[in-house]
């Protein structure tokens, strides 16, 4: 790659002053900005280690490091961290796997077969794609609250009707993208297949399904990522039945920590550690398809 | 002949699942309809139905994939978006859940005050032999024996009873009376109910062994559709906003679900307690949103054009450092910095040695949304602005260099320009996503610092969707979904009109 940078730095030797105007500004800038970026996690790492637990006493490196705060957040009945941990990664499990599925197998038929009403659906999907389900929340509380009369299992409180709320949004968001990737894919090999005897089912599975792995991917990671970072609807949805188990991650933190910052910052900040780290490893490892993704329209929600 | 292949778990797994769909809508239906939940009865029946016929048949191969997804879309996106539009329409609110007819029995049995001071009375409660109904056997202070049932009441015949040494009846002929025990067990049934005592009185049972004797006092006329006080004579007609309204103007509560047109609509624009607060919370969330988009995308644009230098070796570690933000997730990052601006020695007023009410003061307050969302949105921006320069055609850069145009215009003239051009999709995408970035303000400020004149209900960092969230659930007055629905409404409209533009720009895009 060439660019105007090349050119203006050719000269074989560089002296510090030179150096710094053209790269060592550079590293000033990063680092500063790094240390912007990472403030805030370096400041959260502290304060969970900082036995003090105050927001108003804490100090960088604290006076008097140790764990009392993790072993305060996992033996807490009224803030059942471990319930909500397993509550959001299951959740956001299953919605990023279901997500997935309908996202794939619409887009197949969409990007494969011409079918009557085609056309509509594409349209459709891009109209409401533009109207997240948030926007939607006090409908869907009171559709929920309907149902509550009759199927109360499958009502407030239950992660499977968050899990099917959330499906339902599938198709806006994810079809759109999985169809301009699976597009990509020539259509001979689906062809030759066809010829081969395989039937429509073996050609999805066996063919389009692997080439497509690292767009599958992406939707599965950005799924995930956004469903843990979900709240409103999680808030109506698990919240009303008061039961603090019912809680996901993020709505248990927040009702944890709302208007008690001061008594309450130590224990937080060793369950919000806790939960970052390994979302933020899987966004880190898989970079690379993320930053695809994110390119090709998804943004984060 | 059926010959097992490798295809049959497969059929067996279809056959499986499309049982156990049709299974459950055969359980669900009659429930839905007993409890009036006439759409979504319908909507499961024609769901199983469609799905039957699509997996059933041979010939509806597109169907099979795309079907489940579309009948969802439709269930939990394409109608909450419409019932959103309907209730936006209607008065449904705390005080305004029920349908008239129960609203009015509710009226009428919480019109139930007691007959007089001293109304209290020993009583059994029993089953009839015959009927098996429950009654209420009952000592009146004058001696008499009163049954009361759901429909009539009568004297009993002392030589009926016999009495227990305390006094209270032993036995009744023709009745068998509950134990303790028994009317704990069915004490959810007994609690509702209220017999005849006689003379338009009732008998309520507030205690084990002990009645109420209770006198309506609101009486409802079904073909003249009023409400009459019976103390007072005063009359309650119907208004058209689903409430009986006396003819000096008190409301009864509770009300009815009813449409009220264009009320919500007027509240907003008509009601000052409701126009000021939408006025502040309309123009921020268009403020915010472009505030938002204008500093993330010339942090993360410059960002990018300074760690785009082929000789800086670190790049790409500073890279993955600079993304932290953004693989953070936002719920947590946006809690862990409410707990930075602590007014009270809080880590930012400490490194700055301030004192400043960072989140209690209108001003700051936004200014804190706007730093926080410069660190939670550069990444992104970063991420695409990095994109966009590296494929930036070298020609037109060496050819302005060659021309003699200083870094400057380069900069300004070149760069700026084609990067803007090539992500202005993105960039309206990330201000439609901004407009209702709900976790950015309610996780940070809460929506707050309250604006006084709207009674608590809105706040001066609220945007609509936050907004709409504290009318729809946490406003102290009570919950006004009718209200909430239209200020969600109006977040639909605003977000069509964006995204049609974007779209219409990312299609000009795609034709070049």
């Amino acid at each position: 790659m060439t660019t105007v940078h090349q050119i203006i730095v050719k000269e074989k030797k560089m002296t510090t002053s030179k150096w710094f105007r053209v790269l060592g500004w550079r590293h000033i800038v990063a680092l500063f900005s790094i240390a912007f970026a990472l403030f805030p996690l370096v400041w959260m790492t502290s304060a969970s280690f900082d036995q003090l637990g105050l927001v108003s006493a804490q100090k960088l490196i604290p006076d008097n490091i140790g764990l009392d705060n993790y072993r305060k957040i996992f033996n807490n009945p009224e803030a059942p961290y471990f319930m909500w941990y397993r509550n959001a990664v299951l959740i956001s499990l299953a919605n990023a796997l279901l997500q997935m599925a309908i996202g794939a197998f619409a887009s197949y038929a969409l990007s494969r077969f011409r079918f009557k009403g085609r056309k509509t659906t594409l349209l459709t999907i891009l109209v409401v794609q533009m109207f997240p389900q948030l926007l939607s929340v006090t409908a869907l509380f009171l559709l929920l609250a309907e149902i509550n009369e009759s199927i109360p299992t499958l009502s407030f409180g239950s992660p499977l009707a968050l899990i099917i709320i959330f499906a339902g949004g599938a198709l806006g968001v994810n079809a759109w993208i999985l169809k301009g990737f699976f597009d990509t894919i020539p259509t001979e090999i689906d062809e030759s297949a066809k010829v081969d005897g395989a039937s429509h089912a073996q050609i999805f599975f066996k063919i389009i399904l692997p080439l497509a792995l690292p767009a599958l991917a992406v939707i599965v990671l950005l799924s995930f990522i956004g469903t843990m970072n979900e709240f409103v609807l999680t808030s109506v949805i698990m919240g009303v039945t008061g039961d603090p188990n019912d809680l996901t991650l993020a709505v248990g933190l927040q009702r944890f920590i709302d208007g008690q910052y001061d008594q309450q910052w130590g224990p937080f900040a060793a369950g919000a550690l806790l939960a970052a780290i390994p979302v933020m490893l899987l966004f880190l490892f898989l970079q690379k398809y993320v930053v695809s993704g994110l390119t090709a329209g998804a943004t984060k929600g | 002949m059926l010959k097992w292949t490798h295809k049959s778990p497969w059929i067996l797994l279809k056959i499986f699942l499309l049982g156990a769909l049709n299974s459950f809508t055969l359980w669900a239906v009659p429930i839905l309809i007993s409890n009036g939940s006439y759409v979504f009865a319908g909507y499961f029946i024609f769901a199983t139905v469609v799905i039957d016929y699509v997996f059933l048949s041979k010939k509806r191969v597109a169907g099979k994939y795309i079907i489940p997804g579309v009948l969802l879309l439709i269930a939990f996106t394409i109608y909450p978006a419409l019932f959103t539009g309907y209730i936006a329409f209607t008065n449904y609110s705390t005080g305004h859940i029920l349908n008239k007819e129960t609203a009015i029995e509710v009226l009428i049995s919480n019109s139930y005050q007691s007959a007089t001071e001293d109304s209290a009375y020993p009583a059994r409660v029993a089953k009839d032999d015959l009927t098996g109904e429950y009654v209420f056997i009952v000592q009146r202070p004058n001696g008499e024996i009163t049954v009361a049932r759901k429909e009539s009441s009568a004297t009993l015949p002392r030589s009926d009873i016999t009495l227990a040494e305390d006094g209270t009846i032993a036995s009744a002929t023709g009745f068998k009376l509950l134990t303790e025990d028994e009317i704990f067990e069915v004490s959810d049934v007994l609690s509702d109910l209220s017999l005849q005592a006689g003379n338009d009185e009732f008998f309520k049972l507030v205690d084990v062994g002990i009645v109420e004797r209770l006198i309506k006092t609101l009486e409802y006329n079904a073909e003249q559709d009023i409400i009459t006080n019976t103390q007072t004579g005063d009359v309650y007609r119907p208004n058209d906003r689903g409430s009986m309204v006396s003819d000096s103007g008190e409301e009864l509560e509770p009300g009815w679900q009813s449409t009220v047109g264009l009320y919500n609509f007027q509240r907003v624009i008509e009601d000052e307690r409701y126009r000021k607060p939408m006025v502040q919370v309309l123009t921020w969330t268009f403020i915010f949103a472009f505030l938002v988009v204008l500093t993330t995308f010339f942090a993360g644009f410059l960002l990018a054009l300074t760690l785009n230098h082929p000789k800086l070796k670190a790049k790409k570690i500073y890279r993955s450092i600079l993304i932290v933000p953004y693989a953070m997730p936002g719920v947590l990052s946006m809690l862990t910095w409410r707990g930075m601006y602590n007014e009270d020695n809080g880590i930012i007023n400490r490194i700055i040695g301030s004192e400043l009410p960072w989140l209690s003061d209108p001003t700051l307050a936004k200014a804190a949304v706007l730093i926080t969302q410069l660190w939670a949105g550069t990444p992104y921006m970063f991420l695409i602005c990095t994109g966009a320069i590296q494929a930036l055609s070298s020609e037109v850069l060496e050819a302005a260099q060659v021309d003699g145009a200083s870094p400057s215009k380069i900069f300004w003239k070149i760069k700026l320009p084609l990067v803007l051009y090539s992500l202005t999709p993105l960039l309206i995408a990330s201000y439609a996503y901004n407009f209702s970035n709900f976790n950015a303000i309610f996780l940070l400020t809460g929506g707050g610092p309250q604006i006084v004149e709207s009674g608590g209900i809105a706040g001066h960092t609220d945007i609509l969707i936050s907004y709409t969230y504290r009318l729809a659930f946490t406003a102290g007055k009570g919950n006004d979904y009718g209200l909430a629905s239209a200020v969600s409404f109006l977040n639909f409209a605003i977000i069509a009109i964006i995204s049609v533009y974007g779209f219409r720009k990312s299609k000009s895009v795609e034709n070049m």
